[in-house]
């Protein structure tokens, strides 16, 4: 839980993820510790291992990140 | 014969059906409707991505092409109904229909598709370009937002160096261990138009393949390509990594 919250940073009212947008073992990583992932469409994945924060329905794209709509 | 291109933007939500899924839908009504009319692939276009747009899922558009006898009213009649039938509660649809022997002004319809890639555009400046290039464009739920990617779509696939095919493409490859296929071959079975490489060269029809797991395609120079870079044994299918670009 600890390593959930570190992950992602407040801002504003969105947490949006630390690593950015290019950091596929922290996202895979995060996501494997998630138990709210949840596979978005095929067309918008972005990563070839499925779970993973880049892949999930719940991630809002940032011009530097994304934020988790589940947080 | 009229060639057309078609696009919409922001019409899903989480959990819903995807507007990739919907576009091609779309298209498969048209083609049930006129079986002598062409639908091509549904191209993915992503658009800007800032904190003062309000997208409701990807802020992504998705394009494709109809050549065939249906009228612009039957077009619109059509996919608008799928629409209403299909968008998300929460969405915001817009729909953008041209008729391209009647844009005479490519370059603006073109420039508008990069811009909504770069900045913040209004529905007030899409309204009005769609006006003045004969662009049909409307809304159809929610702020009606979506008019702005609708557009954009049009505009970027009109550019011919944007996006990504929707879907997948099943040549019967496993999915870790590559198999062998000739260029031939990958361009006979899935209707592309090209094997590209990630340092920009086309590949013969003779040159081997390596085919794994997901095989997608991209947009690039006009053309439906499959993206490869050089592997272990050779030209491998690009990874989705490698794809996010498009």
């Amino acid at each position: 839980m600890i390593q959930q919250i570190a992950a992602f940073v407040l801002r504003g009212e969105q947490w949006v993820f630390r690593a950015g947008r290019d950091d596929f073992s922290a996202a895979r990583a995060q996501a494997a510790s998630c138990e709210l992932f949840a596979e978005d469409d095929e067309d918008e994945q972005i990563d070839d291992e499925l779970c993973s924060c880049y892949n999930c329905a719940y991630r809002r794209w940032l011009a530097d990140s994304f934020h988790c709509t589940k947080r | 014969m009229t060639d057309w291109l078609i696009a919409i933007d922001d019409t899903d939500d989480i959990g819903t059906k995807g507007t990739g899924e919907i576009a091609s839908e779309i298209g498969e009504l048209l083609q049930a409707a006129d079986s002598a009319g062409r639908v091509s692939f549904v191209t993915r276009h992503q658009l800007y991505v800032h904190e003062s747009i309000p997208y409701t899922s990807h802020n992504s558009a998705m394009c494709f092409s109809y050549s065939g006898s249906l009228s612009l009213a039957q077009i619109r009649q059509m996919a608008i109904a799928h629409l209403q039938q299909e968008c998300a509660p929460a969405a915001d649809p817009g729909l953008a229909v041209v008729d391209l022997a009647l844009l005479t002004d490519r370059a603006a319809l073109q420039q508008f598709g990069v811009q909504a890639k770069q900045q913040v555009l209004t529905k007030a400046q899409a309204y009005q370009l769609a006006e003045q290039l004969h662009v049909s464009l409307s809304e159809h739920g929610g702020t009606g937002q979506g008019v702005i990617g609708a557009l954009a779509g049009l505009g970027l696939r009109l550019g011919g160096n944007d996006g990504r095919v929707k879907g997948q493409f099943q040549l019967g490859q496993a999915d870790a261990e590559p198999q062998a296929y000739s260029v031939a071959e990958v361009l006979q079975q899935t209707g592309l138009d090209g094997v590209l490489t990630d340092q920009g060269e086309w590949l013969a029809d003779d040159a081997t393949l390596w085919l794994a797991g997901k095989v997608k395609a991209v947009f690039t120079q006009g053309r439906f390509a499959l993206l490869v870079s050089a592997g272990a044994s050779g030209w491998q299918n690009a990874s989705k990594q490698q794809l996010k670009d498009y």
